[in-house]
């Protein structure tokens, strides 16, 4: 599951992105990586916990000239590998006075 | 005198076996047609229509053809390379003890040729001998019987003993004209579920870890509070469809997404790279609130 924040100038141009994953790393009995269910004996919890909120915050800084950016967050999910969908998305504009 | 005795000793013993379901233990299949009908789910659906139809669209439905990559894996690598040990039926039962639990009855020829399948159909996808093999397997999966017997009682096996064979076990063990049935409280529990969803050591002992879930279902969610059963949440309103994370509306339901989005003003001069020292400086904080309303530690496997 990976939390999406960007915010772009009016034209698109992305101007601030970040990521975060929440996953887990299954690792074997040497504490290597392991895709394998056979492989895998623990593992490294980087998920969300039951009946937990997590926070996550972004502090931005743009140009003195920005004028107006977007920003969105989107929370995806992928269920196996490379497929991903967008279970919650948040948009909101942004207006600055400039000097 | 002495065959009409014996003719109604052989009578009596006959209404026996009827009135216990067909106790006796059934032989080892040769074939996939004869294992789908030592355990046959075909006439389940004549009764139970609705619980039917949300199965057929579950994925306990195609719990071997979708986990074909896996499985093949685990033979060509795990066991062949890294095990140096050769397919056998104990060894193939490691993923479909949980995949495909009617396995349990093929013979030891059957389960290397199910595992013989599973390479052929995921490493000759798309080609005849792939598809023909692919279609084999889709008769397998975790089907009525799997857990209305052949599992039923394997998370109280001290208490409850083997399953009676032919006889189908539910939470309630309302007889039917179908069959017989036998109550089963367990299968209400979220450690039903967990014997499979979760860590499964197989009879040797070797540990297989496809997920994790109730691990955070016990450790974490319990710990914290948590009193709802796997039951509660995944088969409300859906029944045998069982919807989980492969599901978007299920996955909605069990996150939280608060975003919070505030924008000022920074003092000039100090953010270094912008255009004027001198001037305000545009800036946002963005905080989300990501919530795990689940039961379970989100995402898994």
């Amino acid at each position: 599951m990976v939390l999406d924040v960007t915010a772009k100038d009016t034209k698109g141009k992305v101007l601030f992105a970040e990521k975060k994953t929440y996953f887990e790393i299954g690792v074997d009995t040497d504490r290597d990586m392991r895709y394998g269910a056979w492989q895998i004996k623990e593992i490294i919890d980087l998920t969300l916990p039951p009946l937990q909120t997590q926070k996550e915050q972004y502090l931005m800084h743009f140009d003195t000239d920005t004028d107006e950016v977007e920003i969105e967050a989107k929370l995806w999910y992928y269920i196996s590998g490379g497929k991903g969908d967008v279970v919650y998305s948040v948009k909101k504009k942004m207006e600055f006075e400039t000097d | 005198m002495k065959i009409k005795a014996t003719l109604a000793l052989f009578a009596i013993g006959l209404l026996g076996l009827s009135q216990v379901g067909m106790a006796a233990k059934p032989k080892e299949a040769d074939t996939i047609d004869e294992l789908l009908k030592i355990h046959d789910n075909s006439s389940c659906k004549e009764c139970h229509s609705e619980a039917h139809e949300q199965w057929s669209k579950s994925w306990h439905a195609k719990a071997v053809i979708s986990s074909l990559k896996g499985m093949r894996n685990f033979i060509k690598v795990g066991l062949e390379k890294e095990w140096n040990t050769p397919l056998t039926k104990i060894q193939l039962l490691k993923c479909l003890d949980c995949h495909a639990p009617i396995v349990n009855f093929a013979s030891e020829k059957l389960a290397k040729e199910i595992g013989g399948l599973i390479v052929t159909a995921f490493e000759k996808k798309g080609t005849r001998a792939g598809d023909a093999a692919k279609k084999e397997l889709a008769k397998l999966n975790v089907g009525c019987t799997s857990c209305h017997n052949i599992k039923a009682t394997t998370v109280a096996k001290g208490l409850r003993g083997e399953p009676e064979y032919g006889v189908v076990y539910g939470p309630n063990g309302n007889d039917s004209d179908g069959h017989e049935s036998i109550e089963s409280v367990e299968m209400g529990r979220s450690l039903f579920c967990m014997q499979c969803h979760g860590i499964y050591t197989a009879p040797d002992g070797e540990k297989i870890q496809c997920n994790t879930l109730s691990g955070s279902y016990q450790d974490a969610y319990i710990n914290l509070g948590g009193s709802q059963t796997c039951q509660d949440c995944h088969m409300k309103d859906t029944g045998h469809f069982f919807p989980g994370g492969h599901d978007l509306a299920t996955v909605k339901k069990g996150l939280g997404f608060n975003v919070q989005i505030t924008d000022y003003r920074h003092l000039p001069g100090k953010v270094p790279g912008v255009k004027n020292k001198k001037a305000w400086v545009p800036s946002v904080l963005v905080t989300a609130f990501i919530e795990n309303k689940t039961g379970h530690r989100v995402p898994d496997g």
